[in-house]
């Protein structure tokens, strides 16, 4: 589940052991360490499409990872326009997918 | 009232917190990202003597002794508006609204993106994207990537995530076009790279010591590139549509000729699980808009530019800038000049008591040699244009005072 | 995939076609492309494609990219809800 992780790096050292949560996303339940924003949660677990464009329904994920893009938004909680990117995981965080303006 | 705001957190917007609080000015740092450091944090470089700069590392020393000298950091804020106020400046955030005596953007610049066919499936992200999800997250972006862009930053950032553990199969070229402009031509770019030899990695001296004339180094370059640290960095090649149904399965390129046409019957398909777009860095300069700046269209520092000296002020009373926003330099100068900036609101708040002018050029001159100093070289004539730059800003700034 | 139908604006999905289109009917500035395609219009704030607009206008032989902000912003530059926009507290 987690092939994803940098666990071991050469220079930045090894992954300290970290709390894990669970988030689900589209009502399917993803672990999630501490520390981790709602994008790199989900990209840790193979998930890349985070929502469908709203005219034309093509699949989007992340692309600038640092807030400035909008194409991570999800609905998180019921708030809507929230960016994947810049949201630190919570437990029990309900993640939607979509989320027009 | 405050006396400092300061719009982001990476090392121009630290490096003015510390010297704007060790001269007793009450300072807050606002950024939206979850940590402070900024484009640091992603940041991982072996230096010609061999030893490693851990951006990581190096913003955390920032980020400690600004705490310690009582600065505020707030993180995962976002600015929306500014607004002039009869004296100072009103800062509207999700948080709450600031009012500032002095406002400095550090705002830094965000990527530039190249348009390529099937550039919004997901699996495709800016080269900064990937960086970030590697080294700060300690998530791979995937297993085999291609990047597409050849330049100081995609070479750089393709071995950083090589560290990662992810396998780069190619850095290529996007397809010249309308939108893509230099970053398609073999010739250009090998000019451009030819700047990245500070780096030092060994093959690209080589390389670079050998075909020194860009056009000639173009015309030779082998058909199948070089390598440095494995990884081919294909000036030769085209990325023509990134392929996938729901999201990347791998990128259609041909092969190039040295000003960059296809050359028939030399498509092929490459596989990947993730493609980065690297265009390059552009300033940011929305901020210093709705503030109403004045700006100065400079393509060798990036784009539009607030107008600013010396100094860092801009052409409003008690509005700054340092960093990024100011051209795409290296981190190392953005701190210097984040230092300048934060030491000039204390000047103009009269919290230096002494020698005040002699302490701010002390710190202009630090700029000045940590530039000439720097091993990445971003954009050539970066030196030359500032200075015409700082006279126009000095100008502004000396007519508004006279008024 | 033709390189017309690249994608230019992510947000609106506003295609390269359509901006040419665009630019040569109306002979317009990058501004006037904006309000006629909603390019640069989604929620980014038009932060990510802003200067390919930008360049693109020029190349297609209309105005030259100029000291101005051509596209220029307008507050709030980040999409905020109503509550905060209304003093609300978080």
């Amino acid at each position: 589940m987690n092939s994803m992780r940098v666990t071991d790096h050469p220079i930045l050292g090894t992954l300290e052991n970290k709390k894990q949560v669970t988030i689900t996303f589209d009502d399917v339940p993803y672990p999630a360490f501490e520390g981790d924003t709602i994008a790199s949660a989900l990209l840790a677990s193979g998930v890349r499409t985070l929502r469908h464009q709203e005219d034309k329904g093509t699949p989007r994920g992340i692309y600038c990872n640092i807030g400035h893009c909008f194409e991570c938004r999800v609905r998180v909680n019921g708030k809507n326009t929230v960016r994947a990117c810049l949201t630190p995981v919570e437990g029990d965080m309900r993640i939607e997918s979509g989320g027009e303006l | 009232m405050i006396d400092l705001v300061i719009v982001g957190a990476g090392p121009a917007g630290l490096g003015a917190a510390i010297s704007a609080a060790e001269y007793g000015l009450e300072v807050c740092v606002l950024d939206e990202f979850v940590k402070p450091g900024g484009r640091l944090l992603g940041q991982l470089h072996e230096e010609p003597d061999g030893k490693w700069v851990n951006g990581i590392a190096e913003a955390q020393k920032l980020y400690y002794r600004a705490l310690q000298l009582g600065v505020k950091i707030k993180c995962g804020v976002s600015v929306y508006d500014i607004a002039k106020l009869e004296s100072g400046w009103c800062v509207y955030t999700t948080d709450q609204i600031y009012e500032t005596e002095c406002l400095l953007l550090a705002t830094g610049a965000s990527e530039t993106p190249i348009p390529v066919p099937g550039w919004t499936l997901p699996g495709v992200m800016s080269i900064g994207a990937a960086q970030v999800m590697g080294n700060v997250h300690r998530v791979k972006p995937g297993e085999k990537g291609i990047i597409i862009g050849v330049n100081v930053l995609s070479v750089a950032i393709a071995r950083e995530l090589q560290l990662c553990g992810v396998h780069i199969e190619s850095i290529l070229l996007p397809q010249s076009s309308f939108v893509s402009g230099d970053s398609a031509h073999p010739e250009k770019m090998m000019e451009s790279l030819l700047r990245l030899t500070h780096l030092a990695p060994s093959p690209l001296i080589r390389f670079g010591g050998k075909w020194v004339n860009p056009k000639i180094g173009a015309r030779l370059y082998p058909r199948n590139g070089f390598k440095m640290w494995g990884i081919p960095i294909q000036l030769r090649k085209t990325a023509l549509e990134i392929l996938g149904e729901y999201q990347v399965e791998g990128v259609r390129i041909a092969d190039i000729s040295a000003t960059g046409e296809v050359v028939p019957g030399t498509e092929k398909v490459l596989s990947a699980d993730f493609v980065c777009i690297a265009g390059g860095l552009t300033p940011m300069s929305e901020l210093a808009s709705v503030a109403g700046c004045s700006f100065r269209y400079i393509p060798e520092l990036g784009g539009h530019i607030p107008i600013h000296n010396e100094c860092m002020q801009t052409n409003l009373k008690g509005l700054y800038v340092a960093g990024n926003i100011t051209g795409v330099e290296s981190a190392k100068v953005a701190r210097a000049q984040g230092t300048v900036a934060g030491l000039s609101v204390a000047r103009e708040l009269h919290a230096i008591k002494q020698r005040a002018d002699e302490i701010i050029d002390i710190a202009k001159k630090e700029v000045i040699d940590t530039r000439r100093n720097a091993l990445i070289q971003f954009q050539a004539g970066i030196e030359r244009e500032r200075e015409e730059l700082y006279d126009k800003g000095n100008n502004v700034f000396e007519e508004k005072i006279s008024v | 995939m033709s390189g017309d139908q690249t994608v230019i604006c992510r947000c609106e999905e506003i295609t390269l076609k359509e901006i040419k289109e665009t630019v040569e009917r109306f002979q317009c500035s990058s501004r006037e492309v904006k309000l006629r395609t909603r390019a640069g219009m989604g929620p980014c704030g038009g932060r990510t494609c802003r200067c390919m607009i930008d360049r693109l206008v020029e190349q297609l032989g209309g105005p030259k990219i100029s000291n101005d902000v051509s596209l220029s912003y307008r507050p709030p530059v980040r999409p905020v809800s109503f509550g905060i926009l209304g003093g609300e507290p978080k």
